[in-house]
């Protein structure tokens, strides 16, 4: 009778008194806030989807090639000669974010912003690493894991800030843009800036939960929880800008 | 915070760290492999491109939320309850690609 029950409790998950998810409330309540922001950010990337689509294609670039030398007002030659920018015309990126630090005029369509990817991949497996140095209860290693990971962030958000100022020092604006229609500019700003604004908190995030680990809040718990829910959050930072990445630089 | 010691613990591989570099070449892979698709196709602007690109980012995506996040780890409950009401955003992506469809024919063949 007593084996009876104890095997009916460990088929039947919903009886309560444990977690039918098997893991810790704050570890739930995690993976549900990402996927409410799942929703804000696909809602985000469908608008872009959308409006894009309402304008019409880019225009093929015939002109440029990867590695071609540019005037320094490519832009205005551009608009002027190809009429390659034009309010109908959704812009082709390519001509857009063909930028590089310390590199002047030379036309690099992509590179930066897969440098900004693998920024982020290596930082979101530093963040794995620590999690899995945090089942072990190794201490140090969590901690060399976690700075590395807060220095990836702040290196990406240092990428994007110049991004960003490149951006803007071209004449990009909220309300309007020397490369076509208006939401062009708009978008990349509300969604990068979205974006960014994760990062931003996810780095914060982790320099508090370094310090704690530092300060050895979570050795005297027994575990390293907290490292892995942070990291689930830093995860999923590094997944949408995978999709911001297909959507404003690939596509 | 003593419940946790209570929890099952789901089952976490032996050999978690060769999975996560495996897992980092992997992306590094399909980024490459962005990379190089972009390039050869610069040119081209066609639908099937863009389908493309979206289809190497959720598969991109799968290994990011399987390995990193830990979901193909966890218990098959928490698995769905995330990724099922995923359904709702492709839902809204065929909606707004009708939509979208309507508002180009309207703004420009009139």
């Amino acid at each position: 009778m007593a084996t009876n029950t104890l095997s009916t409790e460990r088929k039947f998950n919903w009886g309560g008194g444990k977690s039918p998810f098997s893991v810790s409330y704050g570890k739930l309540m995690m993976w549900l806030f990402l996927l409410s922001d799942a929703f804000t950010f696909s809602s985000l990337l469908i608008a872009y989807g959308f409006i894009r689509y309402s304008f019409q294609s880019p225009i093929h670039n015939l002109v440029v090639k990867p590695f071609d030398h540019l005037s320094h007002d490519f832009v205005q030659e551009m608009v002027e000669k190809t009429k390659y920018f034009v309010q109908d015309h959704w812009p082709s990126p390519e001509l857009v974010f063909n930028h590089f630090p310390f590199v002047h005029g030379i036309h690099l369509p992509l590179f930066f912003v897969s440098l900004m990817t693998f920024i982020l991949i290596l930082s979101s497996v530093t963040m794995v690493l620590a999690v899995e140095a945090g089942h072990r209860n190794a201490k140090s290693e969590v901690s060399k894991y976690m700075l590395m990971t807060i220095i990836g962030g702040a290196m990406f958000l240092g990428c994007q800030a110049w991004e960003w100022a490149t951006f803007i020092g071209e004449g990009a604006r909220l309300y309007g843009n020397p490369y076509g229609p208006r939401s062009f500019a708009a978008l990349f700003f509300i969604v990068t800036g979205f974006h960014g604004f994760h990062v931003f908190s996810g780095v914060v995030l982790n320099v508090i939960t370094y310090i704690n680990v530092l300060k050895g809040t979570y050795e005297k718990r027994g575990h390293y929880e907290m490292v892995e829910k942070v990291g689930l959050y830093w995860h999923f930072v590094d997944l949408v800008w995978v999709f911001v990445f297909t959507f404003f630089y690939l596509i | 915070m003593e419940h946790i010691e209570h929890l099952e613990h789901t089952e976490t591989p032996k050999d978690m760290k060769s999975q996560i570099w495996k897992t980092f070449w992997i992306l590094l892979a399909f980024t490459v492999v962005d990379i190089v698709i972009y390039f050869i196709l610069l040119s081209n602007h066609s639908m099937w491109k863009n389908w493309l690109f979206i289809l190497l980012g959720v598969v991109k995506a799968y290994f990011i939320v399987g390995v990193f996040m830990h979901m193909k780890f966890e218990r098959k409950t928490l698995m769905y309850s995330i990724i099922v009401p995923m359904i709702f955003v492709v839902f809204f992506v065929t909606l707004m690609i009708i939509e979208g469809d309507y508002t180009n024919l309207l703004r420009w063949f009139k």
